[in-house]
């Protein structure tokens, strides 16, 4: 490859043009702020930890007193320490993971560290999303075996009327259905534009990397 | 002791700044991304000097951060190349008398290695800066073997580039 070493030769020499930046030049460079996709991943993570938890945390109180009437207080309780629980072990591992991305790394592992701390948040909010489904399914094929009962207080709590039962627990279920793929469809669709933006480059790269060790 | 280390930051940086200006050039196509890149870099650099103990030398423990924060960290901008005149390096051929051909054979090279992925770039960069394959090992985190080898291939890739 007699090119790449002729150019090896004047790559050495340094007989070729590039910027000279003074002292102040880069002492100005030391004041801003970065810009890196590790800063982005760790703001993004967070605003899904504070998001989910918040969203967890936001029960309706008219909804509340309605599981409450038709028997759900106690599966509800226990399903909110289940959850909390869960929020902790990711919240630690998130942190954990967060700590171990050194720029001092190899290329390798630095890549490899940023992509398990991104899968962490991924695991997060697939955990959320898992469990959010389950819980409507659940509390829907609750609400299908005691339609009577679920009618009797959506009169009492929420004053519905003017409507057959049977009208409005079509309509009921329709829209909780509708409403859960509706959420779950955002949801990916967020993932796909955000991550895609940010890890596509990243992960190609991993790929590369993967490949010559392979 | 903060102006201390900022000082001795600075003054280092400075005299081994081509560095960082040679893996802008391969990274990115013009020159505003360049700067973008430059000032990641010193960033990165500047937040991890503290943990640097001064038992490798400054230049090569610069090769990995400023190689990391290319690869790695750096998100590219989408702007186009508006210019043809930042796509090569031009070479100050001090040799005379004076070969038109052989800048023409290193501006072609130079465009070649400009067209690899980010990964063969990494490898001819430490390639091009006389790195052993130990070091490049060590920089990107593959095998001395597996670096050897894949080297072979991008110069075999290269050549294809060259004469397709």
């Amino acid at each position: 490859m007699d090119e790449l070493e002729l150019l090896k030769k004047k790559w050495q020499s340094g007989e070729h043009e590039l910027p000279k930046l003074t002292y102040d030049d880069i002492y100005k460079m030391l004041l801003k702020k970065s810009s890196s996709i590790v800063k982005w991943i760790f703001f993004i993570s967070i605003a899904e930890i504070i998001f989910w938890t918040v969203l967890a945390l936001f029960v309706p109180e008219s909804s509340r007193k309605f599981t409450d009437d038709i028997g759900l207080h106690n599966v509800l309780i226990g399903v909110n320490i289940v959850n909390y629980a869960v929020f902790a072990i990711f919240i630690v591992l998130f942190y954990r993971n967060y700590r171990r991305i050194s720029i001092t790394d190899t290329v390798r592992e630095l890549m490899h560290n940023i992509i398990v701390t991104r899968k962490t948040v991924k695991y997060f909010v697939i955990y959320n999303i898992a469990a959010s489904a389950l819980l409507i399914i659940g509390i829907n094929v609750y609400y299908y075996l005691n339609q009577d009962i679920v009618f009797q207080y959506m009169i009492a709590d929420f004053g519905v009327t003017n409507i057959s039962q049977e009208k409005f627990m079509n309509m009921f279920f329709f829209i909780q259905i509708a409403f859960g793929v509706g959420m779950i469809l955002l949801i990916m669709l967020f993932y796909r534009v955000v991550y895609g933006i940010l890890l596509k480059r990243l992960s190609n790269n991993y790929k590369e990397l993967e490949k010559i060790e392979m | 002791m903060n102006k201390e280390l900022e000082h001795s930051f600075v003054t280092q940086l400075e005299e081994n700044q081509n560095i960082v200006h040679k893996i802008c050039r391969l990274y990115t196509n013009d020159s505003e991304s360049h700067n973008d890149l430059f000032q990641e870099i010193t960033i990165q650099l500047w937040r991890a000097y503290p943990k640097f103990r001064g038992d490798s030398k400054f230049s090569t423990w610069m090769y990995r951060v400023a190689l990391n924060t290319a690869i790695t960290l750096y998100r590219k901008s989408k702007r186009k190349i508006k210019t043809q005149d930042y796509e090569g390096i031009s070479f100050k051929i001090s040799s005379v008398p004076y070969d038109d051909t052989i800048e023409q054979q290193l501006k072609l090279m130079y465009s070649a290695v400009k067209k690899l992925n980010d990964i063969d770039k990494a490898l001819v960069f430490l390639y091009l800066e006389d790195k052993s394959y130990r070091e490049i090992s060590e920089t990107l985190g593959i095998s001395e073997v597996n670096a050897r080898v894949k080297m072979n291939r991008i110069k075999e890739k290269l050549r294809t580039i060259l004469n397709p």
